[in-house]
């Protein structure tokens, strides 16, 4: 393969079949497809709140993305965006009667400023020393969340009133609600698609891969993550305030979570990291599959279905190290290479 | 001509290691200065300081007549000021036009055009039949290439190539140096850190020896080849270079 010129290899097609980085493909196109027609069958309710949770991980986990894929940003602390954006908004509606419509929008944009005030001024760390911080934050929010009782209820948990109504965004039919998360997954979807086609999108590539090459073309490292870190932990509060507001019920010790952090990374893990349908597919095989696994064991044997689990994770993370993204493009035949 | 990059007294020190003791020199603008110097002499250093990867102990650089000592690398790529790397230092998951597209952003508003600009410069430079291409294919050789391509599609004024034709064949270095100097002839300034000595001698009309964080000696190579300093530091033996 040494030297031979492989220019010729990419046909000019207008739709391609397997996702790529910056144009939309068949693949991409069924899935969403197929995805809306599970939104509005109208499934058993187990069926619908599977799928509502898939949505949201799989928009959750691309959010995650744009920090830890695209810009090499690495964050065990997104728990801290999250739950950021879940209190704004259920604290405006329950004290202040503000509609989540708007109150999620307020959380996004709390969040962001978190973000860049903690990438301002962790990301001059590397490697394990960001990816420690980052925990370290949200353990921060989670601590302080706990004991600023009196704004967030503490340990006894924040609650909103079940009572239906579109501009308290909350609704009886999963099947709303199904489509709501559909829609905050496919608007994360385009976001990323868009970021990864386009000047500010390759600026990140370049910082993640080489920093030093990348100063050296022009572009500010610090200024590139830090956008990139807002973006993400934006998007990862808005998908907070729709927890919320399916939820309706919030307790410091789960919305701040380590164990949310790392599920927000371990999806587009096994997924793929850094591409756009990764974190996609991951949530789409793993979240179904540790809610059916917690269905089948968690009763029998206590502790077996997380075993199971932990089993598949690891047999994955071994023979699929690019992810769910890589094999099915392997499968295709695709050499895998050069994509990001 | 006018000056394009002045230098002086510059000085930078690790701890108690002066890698760079009171430097001064200049460069007029569409000049191809090479410079030599054994393996700590400070070359690396000097790149460094003008490139504003590092920031100096003490002295000045302006460039185009503006005090630039202690900017940032992006500060420098944006003012006209390019590098390469000694070690290649690709973007690893992106392909080679991709790589040098990313150079070509600081002028071009559209990723569709600094990928039209990059299709040029790979050409320039020989890479055009690997623009699509994963950049781990690349060898040494077509990866100092890339280093090149991607200074180039800055579009700078001053290049510092730093030993871009170390391990390649002797019909690659041919070509290579055949860029250098045509680059030179369209008003590029160039400063180039060079080992392989024959190509750099040959092609540089001056020439200037780094040791020991000193300029022991600055002038046309054939002049360099028997100074006695130069050979004592660096050289070993005279040289011919008929």
């Amino acid at each position: 393969m040494d030297g031979v010129p492989i220019a010729a290899e990419r046909l000019p097609s207008r739709w391609r079949l397997m996702p790529e980085r910056g144009t939309l493909s068949l693949f991409e196109l069924v899935l969403a497809l197929l995805c809306v027609v599970l939104a509005v069958l109208g499934l058993s309710q187990n069926v619908q709140d599977l799928l509502i949770q898939t949505f949201l991980w799989a928009g959750l986990a691309l959010a995650w993305n744009v920090a830890g894929g695209y810009a090499g940003l690495i964050s065990f602390g997104h728990a801290a965006f999250f739950g950021v954006g879940a209190y704004t908004s259920t604290i405006l509606l329950v004290n202040y009667g503000l509609t989540p419509w708007i109150g999620l929008w307020v959380g996004g944009l709390l969040a962001a400023v978190v973000a860049g005030m903690l990438t301002l001024i962790c990301a001059r760390l590397r490697g394990p020393f960001f990816i420690l911080s980052t925990l370290a934050v949200a353990e921060v929010f989670r601590i302080a969340a706990l004991n600023w009782a009196s704004l967030t209820g503490g340990a006894e948990g924040f609650a909103i009133l079940p009572t239906p109504s579109v501009v308290r965004m909350v609704f009886v039919s999963k099947m709303t609600y199904a489509t709501l998360f559909l829609g905050y997954l496919v608007a994360v979807y385009i976001i990323t698609k868009i970021l990864e086609g386009s000047r500010y999108g390759l600026q990140l590539f370049a910082v993640r891969d080489d920093e030093d090459a990348a100063s050296a073309a022009g572009i500010n490292p610090l200024l590139a993550r830090t956008g990139a870190m807002c973006l993400s932990a934006f998007l990862t509060a808005i998908g907070g305030s729709l927890f919320a507001q399916y939820f309706l019920f919030l307790d410091p010790t789960h919305v701040f979570s380590p164990e949310l952090s790392f599920q927000f990374a371990l999806l587009p893990a096994l997924g793929g990291i850094g591409t756009a349908i990764g974190p996609v597919l991951g949530a789409f095989v793993i979240t179904p599959l540790s809610e059916m696994l917690r269905s089948y064991f968690g009763g029998s044997a206590a502790g077996l279905h997380l075993a199971i689990y932990g089993t598949v994770l690891v047999i994955a993370m071994l023979y699929f190290p690019g992810g769910i993204a890589a094999a099915l493009r392997r499968l295709a035949g695709g050499h895998g290479k050069g994509e990001s | 001509m006018t000056t394009l990059l002045e230098v002086r007294d510059l000085t930078r020190a690790f701890g108690a290691l002066r890698a760079l003791a009171g430097v001064s020199f200049s460069v007029r603008e569409g000049e191809l200065l090479g410079l030599i110097g054994p393996n700590g002499a400070g070359k690396s250093t000097l790149y460094n300081l003008i490139a504003g990867a590092l920031a100096p102990t003490s002295g000045e650089i302006r460039f185009k007549g503006t005090s630039v000592a202690g900017w940032k690398p992006y500060h420098a790529a944006r003012a006209g000021v390019a590098r390469t790397f000694q070690i290649p230092k690709p973007y690893r998951h992106l392909s080679v036009i991709e790589n040098v597209a990313l150079s070509a952003l600081q002028h071009d508003r559209t990723v569709k055009a600094a990928r039209a600009s990059a299709q040029a410069v790979l050409a320039e430079v020989g890479l055009a039949a690997y623009a699509e291409a994963p950049v781990s294919i690349l060898t040494v050789g077509l990866l100092k290439r890339l280093e090149v391509a991607r200074a180039l599609a800055l579009r700078p004024s001053l290049v510092l190539f730093d030993e871009i034709v170390a391990g390649l064949t002797p019909s690659e270095v041919k070509g290579m140096t055949t860029l250098v100097a045509s680059l030179s002839a369209r008003g590029i300034t160039v400063i180039w850190v060079e080992h392989v000595l024959y190509a750099i001698m040959t092609t540089a009309p001056r020439i200037m020896v780094l040791h020991r964080g000193d300029i022991i000696a600055d002038g046309a190579p054939e002049k360099l080849a028997k100074d006695s300093a130069v050979i004592k530091a660096y050289l070993g033996e005279e040289m011919s270079l008929a």
